[in-house]
């Protein structure tokens, strides 16, 4: 069972103080409209959440972190792509107004989770005391992407995770124990605004993440990930050391972060196999929210 | 109809970089419903069958409200609301409609008559917000910038049930309270409410009044005659500000007049839509 750390998350309507800031700066900084599963658990750290974003934030708004999790995008969708396809029949009940909403959320997670794979890779590679090989760059020589949520993205809304309705709460175990989860991810809490989607959806992912084919092409693609971790252009100022200075448990932080890195790869092959169901491979290895570069972005008036 | 039926017929339209859920039932003159806060298109579920039967029924979820965009960053006033069916009006190619209206709907609505009188064909609003009716306390507290932190979705959702119970005459099942409130128990859906209710501007109506008396559209005035929250004094007040306007008081019923007393309300409607005279046994 992958727990996530001894600490309690922190919801966004709970966070206040530095956790509020931060959240803030991610939302501006990754171009995402909520805040998942990775920063609350990481988030209840207190010492430790605000440090780690300092020292991630130059990485995350650069055109190469960008261009790595543009990679992992594309890498997902050709995994996904060889696998057998879900084909889920109840999409066909879904209402003009609901189909529309659930592929925005497709979007989103199909956006965001990669870079937050490549994110989590990052400070994995940092706790474990390794830095990218073309790390300490200038920072002038670094191409930076615009900020803040793109118009067109759907809201991070998703159900509770302790949800009331008897079947809803019966998917979400079920998830959680064949994907040995202690929580219940953002992406599956927001599917199920859609539960007869979710439950037949679910019913035909399932086999496939138990099969071996699933827990192969997961391997190669964190593999991948790795290596592109080790190719940003800088070096991430964080360490066990600088943890313990702080007064955190860096073991317990360290194997949280490692769970997470374990975890996302399945999960973006899971949303890259939803979303194949709407849209064709050529366009899904396509970024959904292309950034454009931070200088033309003030130029050009956006907000 | 429960909420998830009514929710799977909804259609999306895109406006600029938001879009709109609605739902477009029947055929014939179209009838457009706006509804009030808390809520959503589905506050007219038991007026729609009646409705549809001789008219293209249109009931939009406004922005920020329903199933329709809930994210950050675009306006919620009632005049961006009016801007905004006026641009889905163009969008669906309907010239002209009927509008029926609630509460802050019908500043939604009057805004319509007044700014953009070509697109209304007959004016009905209920209990609706006017002059300087609005907001009321329990709206303005839920609006407060504090209560996203002070209240989970949970909890805003059992303050809205209590506060929602004193709108009808005869305490309403849980299940109908729910379905009113259900777009609202996610956390996104929590913050977007309090955004609307921080939205509520008593000065977009109170800067109309002085055109009340231009509008010509035929007017019907409903008004649950028990209402707590939007007082019967405003609809007489209306009625004798737009020229030739009907006030009908609804007995046995308080702000939810269209669940209060459906079918007396979907016959006023019918009436009035086809021309004829609305029973006035209740008028003033």
């Amino acid at each position: 069972m992958l727990g996530f750390g001894k600490q309690k998350q922190v919801t966004e309507y709970e966070a206040d103080g530095e956790s509020e800031r931060v959240y803030h700066e991610i939302k501006q900084t990754l171009r995402v409209t909520g805040i998942n599963l990775n920063f609350r658990t990481w988030a209840g750290y207190e010492k430790f959440f605000p440090a780690m974003w300092d020292a991630m934030r130059p990485l995350a708004e650069t055109r190469a972190f960008e261009t790595a999790a543009d990679c992992v995008r594309a890498e997902a969708v050709r995994a996904a792509d060889k696998l057998p396809r879900l084909e889920n029949q109840s999409r066909a009940a879904l209402g003009e107004s609901q189909a529309y909403q659930l592929r925005a959320a497709l979007d989103l997670y199909h956006y965001i989770n990669p870079k937050l794979l490549v994110f989590t890779s990052a400070v994995k590679l940092a706790l474990d005391g390794a830095q990218p090989e073309r790390g300490g760059k200038a920072s002038a020589d670094v191409e930076l992407i615009e900020r803040g949520v793109p118009a067109r993205m759907y809201p991070m809304e998703m159900v509770s995770s302790e949800p009331e309705e008897e079947r809803i709460k019966e998917l979400f175990e079920d998830i959680k124990q064949t994907l040995s989860l202690s929580s219940i991810n953002s992406d599956y809490r927001t599917l199920a605004l859609w539960p007869d989607y979710l439950s037949a959806g679910w019913k035909k992912l399932k086999p496939i993440v138990q099969g071996d084919e699933f827990k192969r092409a997961s391997d190669n693609f964190r593999e991948t990930v790795r290596k592109l971790a080790h190719t940003l252009p800088f070096p991430v100022p964080l360490s066990r050391e600088r943890l313990e200075e702080l007064g955190e448990d860096a073991d317990e932080i360290a194997t949280t972060t490692e769970k997470f890195e374990r975890l996302l790869p399945s999960l973006i092959i899971n949303i890259a196999l939803f979303s194949l169901d709407w849209k064709t491979p050529e366009t899904l290895v396509q970024s959904p929210f292309p950034a454009r570069p931070r200088r033309n972005a003030v130029q050009g008036g956006a907000r | 109809m429960n909420w998830r039926e009514f929710q799977s017929m909804q259609r999306v339209a895109e406006l600029g970089d938001r879009f709109i859920s609605y739902l477009d039932e029947g055929t014939g003159e179209p009838v457009i419903l706006i509804h009030g806060i808390p809520g959503w298109g589905y506050l007219w579920h038991a007026l729609t069958p009646a409705l549809a039967k001789q008219n293209r029924v249109l009931a939009p979820d406004l922005l920020g409200f329903g199933y329709s965009d809930k994210s950050d960053c675009f306006d919620r006033s009632i005049a961006r609301q009016a801007e905004m069916i006026d641009a889905w009006m163009g969008e669906l190619r309907i010239e002209r409609a009927h509008i029926v209206a609630h509460d802050i709907g019908g500043g939604v609505a009057l805004r319509l008559a007044t700014l953009f009188p070509h697109r209304v064909m007959h004016l009905c609003v209920m209990n609706t917000v006017c002059y300087d009716s609005w907001p009321i306390e329990a709206m303005l507290q839920f609006g407060h910038p504090e209560t996203r932190r002070k209240l989970s979705a949970a909890s805003a959702i059992t303050m809205l049930k209590q506060a929602l119970k004193q709108g009808f005459a005869k305490s309403p099942d849980d299940e109908l309270l729910d379905s009113l409130l259900v777009p609202y128990t996610t956390e996104v859906g929590k913050l977007s409410l309090i955004r609307n209710a921080a939205a509520l501007n008593t000065n977009l109506t109170t800067e109309i009044t002085a055109l009340l008396p231009k509008i010509e559209a035929p007017t019907l005035i409903l008004w649950g005659e028990d209402d707590l929250f939007q007082l019967v004094k405003y609809g007489e007040r209306l009625a004798r500000d737009i020229p030739g306007a009907q006030l009908v008081r609804v007995k046995d019923a308080r702000h939810f007049l269209m669940l209060d007393q459906p079918d007396e309300v979907a016959e006023h409607i019918s009436a009035f839509l086809k021309g004829e005279q609305v029973e006035t046994a209740h008028a003033g």
